[in-house]
């Protein structure tokens, strides 16, 4: 008998008497989850009253939200994509968790401005982060210099950005591409980008056609008319992954890239010989400067968890410096607290000095925190694929999705409450 | 003997309960996992059920959003009969086509018709990844080769209007499946139908016109009524191609697909079983429709007409 509960692995699992087992969702997983295992290790051997066991629920955000419905909710999720928070918030089924970080000593001001707002709803937070992104561009120094644009010197206004994207364009005879310099995409970004924004959170109001946000999808959509959208779209259809050598940025057939500083890791492994450098968001006249986007992945603990205290003992000792900086380097991700931004252990290569400094920013923008977040983000998608193939002029489908969502987010409050 | 009769004596009664013991595994199955989901997701279509908190009863409120206020339901409704009213039937006539061509006595015949059965085989998954690839505007084989003809192809998968059409060609890939059910009914025509055609002097196109089509119209039936189930669900290629967005620009958003965005992303689920019972009754209209008139067309041997 005791040897098989040995061959099947279970001689380990018996919790010591007193013991309290919580369970913990990730949605990491390869490098990442082997991350959050060591970490989760260390704080079962540190903590021998508590026993966390990891379930990987990667690549599939609903089973958490079927977790719920089924009454199987885990102690700790982190398979919570900050979109959702709102909406989970609203209804009710996670646990706020300023008691528990007043009773630690800790506050949720220890974040950048931009996630601290993210992780709030209604004023109280109800998530805890232990990574950040950034958003901005990358410029091909080679190509810059080729056509003749100063390489130390990228854009900084959106007119410098449209004569550069325009300069760094090469096209075969028949019209084709060769290379183009930039191609805008990303409507909700570049809407702040604009000073513009999509929901309200003062006056509850959706503000999905603020004139800001109809000069930003008119301005993308003039890249669409500029450059003929079907031949970009045809020529990006050639493109290959970013995660293999042949990556369009890599291989020069686009010269500005929008992306975020998880960018770095591909660029050192795929064209570790590429010189390129980097730029916050151009803005136009009255714009945002260093807009930046914030998102991903949020800890939370539900109400139905049976183990708050426990719960919260392991996602206090994940979330403060020592096991946050531990994540953040093993997996080169950005730290989300003020403090270890700071830190010389994350500064010392430049892109990243850039992007922590862009994360600490004011002009970071994460989810708004109302309920229908994630459909709304889907609209703003369609819009902007609606707008750009010149469809329907950008006021009309702002306007048109302004009053759809507004219907929705008025219907959704109504049944939370 | 009646079910009474049975009731009254001993051994009958034994008999019964012994025969729905044995057929309680599959009874209970029925039960559960089939009936009782069906019957539920008719109640949760008349509620609010967002998975985190109980379903609450609204009547046929979700009905009314659906018909009045989504206009995805109605773009997705429209993608969905294209598909039904163009490329099923596309789809029926060439493997009747290829089956015909696969009935004929030549030499390596078996192994034609493996070649023609065998994409019908492959996951649909895989096919439509390597469908994106043949149709790649630039490099994709399909516009290679209509480049080498002097046509400048389309831009396919990543044009609105070209984006269904070539849905309908990569089925068309999978034609061996209906070709295989054909073939069958094909070889089980009596010959001397044929040879008592020919000897009242028809040729071939009058044999194929009077023997060949009433002889197959069963089978044509069931090809038509199972294709007209499937192409009413028609997702996978759809959800891999698109990624899920049903671009572009809500080309390829068919009916099953915004349902699964509606329940998974949205998780409104009692929007969702509502426009699964929606499609369930324009699927049933359907294919009642097409039984009613199978009465004037299917012809099954030894019937008078």
């Amino acid at each position: 008998m005791a040897a098989a509960f040995a061959l099947a692995g279970c001689a380990d699992e018996t919790l010591p008497p007193g013991a309290v087992e919580i369970r913990y969702w990730t949605g990491w997983t390869g490098d990442e989850l082997n991350a959050q295992k060591r970490l989760v290790d260390e704080f079962n051997r540190s903590h021998p009253r508590i026993r966390v066991r990891v379930l990987s629920v990667a690549g599939s955000y609903q089973k958490v939200r079927i977790g719920f419905a089924g009454g199987a909710t885990p102690d700790v999720v982190s398979a919570v994509w900050a979109d959702e928070l709102a909406g989970y918030a609203a209804r009710g089924v996670l646990r706020p968790l300023d008691p528990y970080l007043a009773r630690s000593g800790r506050s949720i001001e220890e974040y950048v401005p931009g996630v601290s707002r993210m992780l709030q709803f209604k004023g109280r937070p109800y998530a805890l982060a232990v990574t950040t992104n950034t958003n901005f561009i990358l410029f091909n120094k080679k190509i810059f210099r080729e056509v003749g644009l100063d390489p130390e010197r990228p854009p900084r206004t959106l007119e410098e950005l449209d004569a550069a994207a325009a300069a760094c364009t090469q096209r075969n005879p028949d019209g084709s591409f060769v290379r183009y310099g930039y191609r805008p995409t990303g409507l909700m970004q570049w809407a702040y980008v604009f000073g513009g924004q999509w929901y309200d959170a003062a006056s509850g109001e959706v503000t999905a056609n603020h004139p800001a946000n109809v000069q930003a999808l008119d301005w993308m959509a003039s890249y669409a008319a500029k450059y003929d959208v079907t031949r970009m779209q045809n020529f990006e259809a050639t493109f290959g992954s970013n995660a293999t050598p042949n990556g369009p940025f890599f291989v020069g057939k686009v010269a500005m890239w929008q992306t975020g500083e998880w960018a770095r890791a591909h660029l050192t492994r795929h064209a570790p010989n590429l010189e390129y450098g980097w730029f916050p968001f151009p803005i136009p006249p009255g714009g945002r400067p260093s807009t930046s986007g914030a998102g991903g992945s949020v800890f939370v603990i539900p109400v139905a968890s049976r183990h708050p205290d426990e719960a919260w003992e392991f996602l206090d000792w994940l979330t403060k410096p020592y096991a946050v900086a531990e994540f953040c380097e093993s997996i080169t991700n950005l730290p989300p607290l003020t403090e270890l931004g700071k830190s010389r252990r994350f500064r010392d290569v430049p892109l990243m000095r850039f992007a922590l400094d862009l994360a600490a920013g004011q002009n970071v923008f994460g989810p708004p925190g109302m309920p229908v977040w994630p459909r709304y983000v889907q609209e703003i998608r369609r819009v902007e694929d609606y707008a750009i193939f010149g469809r329907k002029p950008a006021q009309g489908l702002l306007d048109d999705m302004d009053f759809r969502v507004e219907r929705d987010l008025v219907r959704t409050l109504r049944e939370v409450e | 003997m009646k079910l009474s009769d049975t009731m009254r004596s001993k051994q009958g009664r034994r008999d019964l309960r012994n025969g729905l013991l044995f057929a309680s595994p599959w009874l209970i199955h029925l039960a559960v996992l089939i009936a009782y989901p069906i019957l539920s997701s008719f109640y949760y279509s008349l509620c609010n059920y967002d998975t985190l908190r109980p379903p609450r009863f609204i009547g046929l409120e979700n009905y009314r959003i659906l018909f009045t206020e989504d206009p995805l339901f109605y773009a997705s409704l429209w993608n969905t009969f294209y598909m039904v009213v163009i490329g099923l039937p596309v789809g029926l006539f060439l493997s009747l086509g290829i089956a015909l061509l696969m009935n004929q006595k030549l030499s390596g015949m078996a192994f034609y018709r493996t070649l023609y059965y065998l994409p019908s085989i492959c996951p649909v998954v895989a096919t439509s990844i390597l469908w994106l690839w043949l149709l790649n505007p630039e490099m994709g084989l399909v516009n290679t080769m209509l480049g080498q003809i002097g046509v400048q192809g389309p831009g396919w998968l990543v044009a609105p209007e070209w984006a269904k059409p070539a849905l309908i060609l990569m089925g068309l890939w999978g034609a061996g499946g209906g070709m295989v059910i054909y073939l069958a009914a094909l070889q089980d025509v009596p010959q001397q139908l044929y040879e008592a055609a020919s000897l009242d002097g028809a040729g071939k196109i009058a044999q194929f016109r009077h023997v060949t089509l009433p002889m197959l119209s069963p089978v044509i039936l069931f090809n038509l009524i199972m294709g007209l189930i499937g192409t009413f669900q028609y997702f996978t290629q759809a959800y891999v191609i698109s990624r899920g967005s049903g671009g572009p620009q809500d080309s390829t958003l068919f009916y099953a697909l915004h349902l699964f965005n509606v329940a998974f992303l949205d998780f409104r689920m009692g929007y969702a079983c509502a426009m699964a019972w929606v499609l369930f009754l324009i699927t049933l209209a359907a294919s009642l429709a097409v039984f009613r008139s199978s009465a004037r067309w299917v012809y099954y041997a030894g019937e008078s007409r």
